[in-house]
């Protein structure tokens, strides 16, 4: 059994490089077919609303009740200080570089990217695609990059209005609730954050936004036509999107600091 | 030797010769020779699991055949790069065992897909085809249904009137009977014939629905072990001697091809599993 270990070891290390391999050439086609595939808006704006306008309400609730717990736990923190005015500066920075990003990124998985996975994993496994090639019509560019392209647009978006919600749920915590004072909670938020500080959150869920969308797309595309591979291809998914989201989130930070 | 239809190559719409194929080192195909004339309707029957889907995907270029020939209209499909398969393609239509209707778009939308990807039609026109497709099949009333609202049967007869709607030169069917009750069948077969007539096109129907595909069929292949066993007419193949052939033609249930799968003794089996 010992003997066999580094056999397997390095079989399992072959399929992660091969595996690693198929996902970039995938990226590869994605990107190469991007520009035509805006050209078709109608079809992108269709999964803008499906991958991003379906998710606002779960990204909304999450939003609110994150940004009420960063008021609690920020306001008990910051008192023991004497300087709970600083809650705002402290709620707006954690949620616009960190939280509103990286929650909505898991969020985005798990809501989104199942529903991607499994839809194109269902249209292999009855023929859609294939129906699709006898037609001549590329399933990879009226199907997949459409998709893909919703993601990377919606993720941003859904991080702002994460953040935003999650600023008037911290306001409502910090202020209606905890008494700090509404112009120190604004004016020193408005002094604090910067315009990078912004963006760092904006590259951030773009960034998430093309993982999230590209494990989607990927999984679901190449999944087993059976309802365990498509089952499979849904799991993997949350949970390569999820992982990858966490890395990627640890390597922006590192690089943007 | 089975008996192939005799035509000349340019009669010929396709021809397979000497087509090899195996998957995961299984063969499917040692051999296969077949010849679908212009004009006719051909049936490619055989027990489950012989590779008549294979052999569907091959012509189409889905698939790369080990060995061997497949030429579509003078082509031979396996050098074909991508954009010379989408281009041949154009020129055929195809009916897929469950209809493979795109589930997020209307019956109307289903039928227009094709057109809306390759041609720049005025709405006006694009819609007068459309509605002359269905009303082919019968479903013109059933323009604005869902793939979900509708009968096995019916979803077929969509699936059909995509699969014309770019008026295709070769049509390919692959089991159209499957699961469908006998007047949903009875209208696809009527209709195989028909639009094959009218329409000046060459068929190819994959099927194991003996009776029925015969009945509106010019020539039969029949596969089986990887071969072609017999072709020809179908009141030949009827009539054949050939126990092979007369099992599956006939639906007898002994005969060469086993009922039971390859197993070890049955005694030996079980003193296995304790």
């Amino acid at each position: 059994m010992l003997a066999a270990l580094p056999r397997e070891l390095l079989s399992s290390l072959r399929t992660a490089l091969v595996t690693l391999g198929t996902y970039a050439l995938f990226f590869a086609r994605l990107v190469a077919g991007a520009p035509p595939a805006l050209v078709r808006f109608g079809l992108v704006v269709q999964q803008v609303h499906n991958a991003g306008a379906l998710s606002l309400v779960i990204i909304m609730l999450s939003g609110l009740f994150v940004g009420m717990v960063l008021g609690l736990q920020g306001f008990d923190l910051l008192e023991r200080f004497g300087s709970e005015e600083s809650l705002g500066t402290a709620v707006a920075l954690g949620l616009l570089k960190e939280l509103g990003p990286v929650v909505t990124a898991l969020l985005f998985a798990g809501r989104a990217g199942t529903a991607l996975a499994s839809e194109l994993g269902l249209m292999r496994a009855t023929d859609q695609l294939a129906a699709m090639e006898m037609m001549a019509v590329d399933p990879v560019r009226r199907v997949v990059l459409p998709r893909f392209l919703g993601c990377v647009i919606s993720m941003p978006l859904l991080a702002a209005v994460f953040s935003l919600i999650g600023l008037f749920g911290a306001q409502l915590i910090g202020v209606q609730l905890m008494g700090v004072d509404a112009g120190q909670f604004w004016s020193q938020m408005r002094g604090a954050v910067e315009v990078d500080d912004v963006m760092e959150g904006v590259v951030k869920s773009g960034v998430f936004g093309v993982a999230c969308g590209l494990v989607a797309v990927y999984e679901g595309y190449h999944s087993i036509p059976t309802a365990e591979g498509v089952g499979r291809a849904t799991t993997r998914t949350v949970v390569i999107a999820s992982v990858l989201v966490l890395l990627l989130d640890y390597m922006l930070t590192a690089v943007m600091l | 030797m089975p008996r192939q239809p005799s035509a000349r190559a340019d009669d010929c719409v396709v021809r397979v010769r000497g087509v090899h194929f195996a998957v995961n080192a299984r063969p499917v195909f040692e051999g296969v020779d077949l010849d679908i004339r212009r004009g006719s309707v051909t049936a490619v029957m055989g027990p489950s699991g012989t590779g008549k889907t294979t052999l569907l995907r091959l012509i189409t270029g889905q698939l790369r055949a080990d060995a061997g020939l497949v030429e579509v209209e003078g082509h031979d499909v396996s050098r074909l790069d991508r954009a010379a398969t989408y281009a041949m393609r154009r020129r055929m239509g195809m009916l897929f065992q469950n209809g493979a209707l795109l589930t997020d778009l209307d019956v109307y939308e289903n039928v227009a897909f094709p057109l809306r990807e390759h041609t720049r039609l005025p709405e006006r026109l694009l819609r007068h085809v459309v509605l002359s497709k269905l009303q082919a099949v019968g479903l013109r009333g059933a323009w604005r249904l869902m793939p979900a609202e509708l009968s096995g049967g019916m979803a077929r007869r969509v699936a059909l009137a995509r699969a014309i709607v770019m008026d295709p030169e070769l049509l390919i069917y692959d089991e159209p009977f499957v699961g469908l009750d006998p007047i949903s069948m009875g209208m696809v077969l009527r209709l195989i014939r028909r639009l094959n007539d009218a329409l000046g096109l060459t068929s190819i129907v994959v099927s194991h629905d003996v009776r029925e595909i015969t009945a509106v069929a010019d020539a039969c292949y029949l596969i089986s072990g990887g071969r072609v066993a017999a072709s020809g007419a179908p009141s030949a193949l009827s009539a054949s001697e050939r126990e092979d052939v007369r099992q599956f033609m006939h639906g007898l249930p002994d005969g060469p091809v086993p009922f039971h799968y390859p197993a070890p003794p049955y005694l030996e089996q079980v003193e296995e599993a304790r």
